[in-house]
C-alpha cells in the first residue's frame, strides 16, 4: 500500500436501509406516464362508447321487458327488432356494429394493452442503454426491477377490471335475452376477472420477452402470436376441461342456459354413433327426409326410429367456478414470468 | 483503504477473454486514469466494479472491503456509462427527481445550484441538449448522490474540446473539493494527463502499469504519455504496480 495516499471518507457506521418503495413507485409511474396516457385513452373510448350505448339500449331493451306476454308475436318481433338493432347492428339505430362487433374489438385490448405497456418496460432500458442508469442506483436492481414490473401490473389488473364491470353493465340485455349464454367463448373471456387476468397475462409474457429478447417489437411480436395461440386454445380445448361437462337429452340448437361442448347420438342399442355411422345414417335418409325443408327432419326421424340425443353442457350455473379457475391459472402463469423476468434481470451482465 | 482491489480477475464472454488475471490495487483519494486502446478490458474492469455484471474467475472488492454491486457498494459508488445514458424523454427536472428516488442520499440544492450554474435549464429535455451538457448531467446527478467513489466510463469520448476541458475541470473539482475518488477511462491518455494522479495502463485484457504519476514520472525520467506508450506497445516489460508496490 502506497504511504501518501489520502484516505477516504469513512463510510457511515451503520447498514443503509433500502430505498422506499414509494420512491421507486414514483420513478416507475413517472417513466410509465405515456402507458398510463395511452392506456386511458384506449380504455376511456371504450367507456364511452359503451356508457352511451348502455343508456340508449337500456330504453329500447325496457320496452321489450314491459311487453306482455311475452309469447304474443307483437313482443316477439319487438325482441327480434332489438336483437337486430343492438346486437347485429345492422339495424336502424346503430348503422355500424353493435354488441357483436364491439365484443368482437374488445378481444384485442387485452393482448394490445399487455404488449405495450409490458414489452418496452425492460426492453427500452437495453436498447437505449439506460438501465447502466438505472441498475447502478442506490436503490439497486432488484428492488428497481419489482417495482417497474408490479406497480403497472397492479394498475392494469385493477382498471381492466373496473372496465369488465362497466362492459358487463352494457352486456347484459344480452345475457338475459338468451340471445348469448356468458359461458360462450365469444362473451366468457370478457366477462367476469378473465379480462383483467387476460390483459395482466400479456402484460407478463411481453416484459419477459422483452427481457429476454432486449428489444421491443420482437417482444411485441412474439407476445401477440403466443396470446393469440393460448387464447384459441383456451376457448376450444382447455376450458372445457374445468369441470366434467352436464349430460343432457336432445340436441339443443340455441346455447341458452350453456355451453355446448358436444353432441352425440346412441343407437336403440346404446351404442354411441361415430360420425362414420351418422353419414352413413344421412345417406341412407328416406328422400321425404332428406328433402323437408324443416331443420328437425333428421334429428325427429332419429327420435323416431330409436335413436337418442344427448349434449354435453357447461351451464351457466358454473360461470364464476369457471371464472376463478381460468384467471387462477393466468395470474399463476403471469406471476411465473414476473419473476422470471426480475431472475434474468439479477443475473444479466452488462 | 483501495477503492477497487482486483485479485485475478477475468471475464469471458463467449470464447474471448475481456479481461484476463487483472491483480490492482486502486487506492483512494485518487483521480486514476484508466488508459488502454480499445477493447483492452477498461469497460469490462468498470462495469464489474460497479455491479453490472460478475466476473468470470478472480476477486474483486470495492471501497474497502465490500463486494462489488453489494448494496453499500451501490449507495456509494456513482457510475456515469459511456455517452452518459440518461431518459431522453424526461426533462432534466424529472431527470433528478428520478435519480433523487432511487438513492437514499441525494443533494439537490447542489444539483440545482450546478445546473444553473451550467445554464442547463430544468424544462429542457434530456434529449435536447448538446452532448456537453448531457455529461454535465449525468456528472452531477452523479455528484449530487454525494458518492465515494465516482467512476466515469470514456467521459470524453464524445465531447468538444471545450466541453472536455469543461468536464474535466467540473471533476477536479468534485475530486478535490469533496474528496471524492475518481476513476476515469479513456482510449487517449492526453486527455486525461492534466488531471490524472494515478495511471493504470491496460492491453489485451492484462494490466500493465499501474502507480501514482509522480513516481512514475521520477522512476522512467519521460513524459507521462511517453510511458504509457512504452507500456502499451507489444511485448513491453509487464511491470505491474499493484496492492504492496513499494514506492
Amino acid at each position: 500500500m502506497i504511504a501518501s495516499v489520502p484516505t477516504v471518507p469513512a463510510a457511515p457506521a451503520a447498514r443503509r436501509r433500502p430505498v422506499p418503495w414509494t420512491k421507486l413507485a414514483w420513478v416507475t409511474l413517472r417513466q410509465r406516464r405515456g402507458a398510463v396516457i395511452g392506456t386511458s385513452v384506449l380504455l376511456g373510448v371504450f367507456a364511452v362508447y359503451l356508457l352511451i350505448m348502455a343508456i340508449v339500449q337500456d330504453n329500447a331493451y325496457a320496452t321489450v321487458t314491459a311487453c306482455h306476454p311475452a309469447a304474443a308475436l307483437k313482443c316477439q318481433q319487438l325482441a327480434q327488432e332489438f336483437s337486430r338493432d343492438y346486437w347485429g347492428g345492422g339495424g336502424r339505430v346503430i348503422q355500424s356494429g353493435g354488441a357483436q362487433t364491439v365484443s368482437s374489438l374488445l378481444f384485442a385490448v387485452p393482448v394490445l394493452l399487455g404488449a405495450f405497456t409490458g414489452a418496452p418496460l425492460l426492453a427500452r432500458e437495453l436498447e437505449h442503454g439506460t438501465f447502466r442508469f438505472a441498475w447502478t442506483q442506490g436503490a439497486g436492481r432488484t428492488r428497481w426491477a419489482v417495482s417497474t414490473l408490479v406497480l403497472p401490473a397492479v394498475l392494469l389488473t385493477a382498471v381492466t377490471g373496473a372496465f369488465t364491470a362497466l362492459f358487463y353493465w352494457y352486456f347484459r340485455p344480452f345475457l338475459a335475452d338468451g340471445q348469448v349464454s356468458e359461458m360462450l367463448p365469444l362473451a366468457f373471456a370478457l366477462l367476469g376477472v378473465a379480462f383483467a387476468a387476460w390483459t395482466l397475462f400479456a402484460y407478463a409474457l411481453a416484459a419477459f420477452t422483452g427481457m429476454l429478447f432486449r428489444r421491443t417489437l420482437p417482444a411485441m411480436a412474439v407476445t401477440l402470436v403466443v396470446y393469440i395461440a393460448l387464447a384459441i386454445a383456451a376457448a376450444t380445448v382447455i376450458r372445457p376441461h374445468y369441470a366434467a361437462p352436464v349430460t343432457v337429452r336432445g340436441w339443443n340448437q340455441t346455447a341458452s342456459g350453456g355451453w355446448i361442448i358436444s353432441s352425440w347420438a346412441k343407437a336403440p342399442n346404446g351404442h354411441v354413433l361415430s360420425q362414420g355411422d351418422l353419414n352413413n345414417l344421412i345417406q341412407h335418409l328416406p328422400a321425404s327426409v332428406q328433402n323437408s325443408p324443416s331443420p328437425d327432419a333428421f334429428t325427429n326421424w332419429l327420435t323416431q326410429h330409436g335413436y337418442t340425443l344427448w349434449q354435453g353442457v357447461q351451464p351457466d350455473s358454473r360461470f364464476w367456478q369457471f371464472q376463478l379457475t381460468e384467471a387462477g391459472w393466468l395470474l399463476a402463469v403471469s406471476a411465473a414470468f414476473i419473476v422470471g423476468t426480475v431472475w434474468l434481470v439479477r443475473r444479466r451482465g452488462a | 483503504m483501495n477503492v477497487i482491489e482486483t485479485h485475478t480477475l477475468g471475464k469471458r464472454y463467449r470464447r474471448t477473454w475481456a479481461l484476463r488475471s487483472c491483480t490492482l490495487g486502486i487506492p483512494g483519494g485518487h483521480i486514476v486514469a484508466l488508459v488502454g486502446p480499445n477493447g483492452a478490458g477498461k469497460t469490462t474492469l468498470l462495469t464489474i466494479a460497479v455491479g453490472l455484471t460478475t466476473a468470470t474467475e478472480g476477486a474483486i472488492t470495492v471501497l474497502g472491503s465490500e463486494p462489488a454491486g453489494s448494496p453499500e457498494a451501490l449507495d456509494r459508488i456513482a457510475f456515469v456509462a459511456q455517452d452518459a445514458p440518461l431518459y431522453r424523454n424526461l426533462p432534466v427536472t424529472d431527470m433528478l427527481h428520478v435519480a433523487r428516488n432511487l438513492n437514499h442520499r441525494w443533494d439537490q440544492s447542489y444539483a440545482q445550484a450546478r445546473l444553473d450554474r451550467l445554464g442547463i435549464q430544468p424544462r429542457q429535455r434530456v434529449g435536447e441538449l448538446s452532448g456537453g451538457q448531457k455529461a454535465q448531467l449525468a456528472l452531477t446527478i452523479a455528484l449530487a448522490r454525494r458518492p465515494t467513489l465516482l467512476v466515469l466510463d470514456e467521459p470524453l469520448a464524445a465531447l468538444d474540446p471545450v466541453a472536455r476541458d469543461d468536464f474535466l475541470t467540473s471533476v477536479v473539482d468534485a475530486a478535490e473539493g469533496e474528496g471524492i475518488s475518481v476513476v476515469l477511462s479513456s482510449h487517449v491518455l492526453a486527455e486525461l494527463e492534466r488531471v490524472a494522479t494515478y495511471l493504470v495502463v491496460l492491453t489485451r485484457g492484462e494490466v500493465r502499469v499501474a502507480g501514482p504519476v509522480r513516481e512514475l514520472l521520477a522512476s522512467h525520467g519521460a513524459g507521462l504519455e511517453e510511458i504509457a506508450l512504452r507500456y502499451l506497445r507489444a511485448g513491453a516489460p509487464s511491470l505491474s504496480r499493484t496492492e504492496g508496490a513499494a514506492s
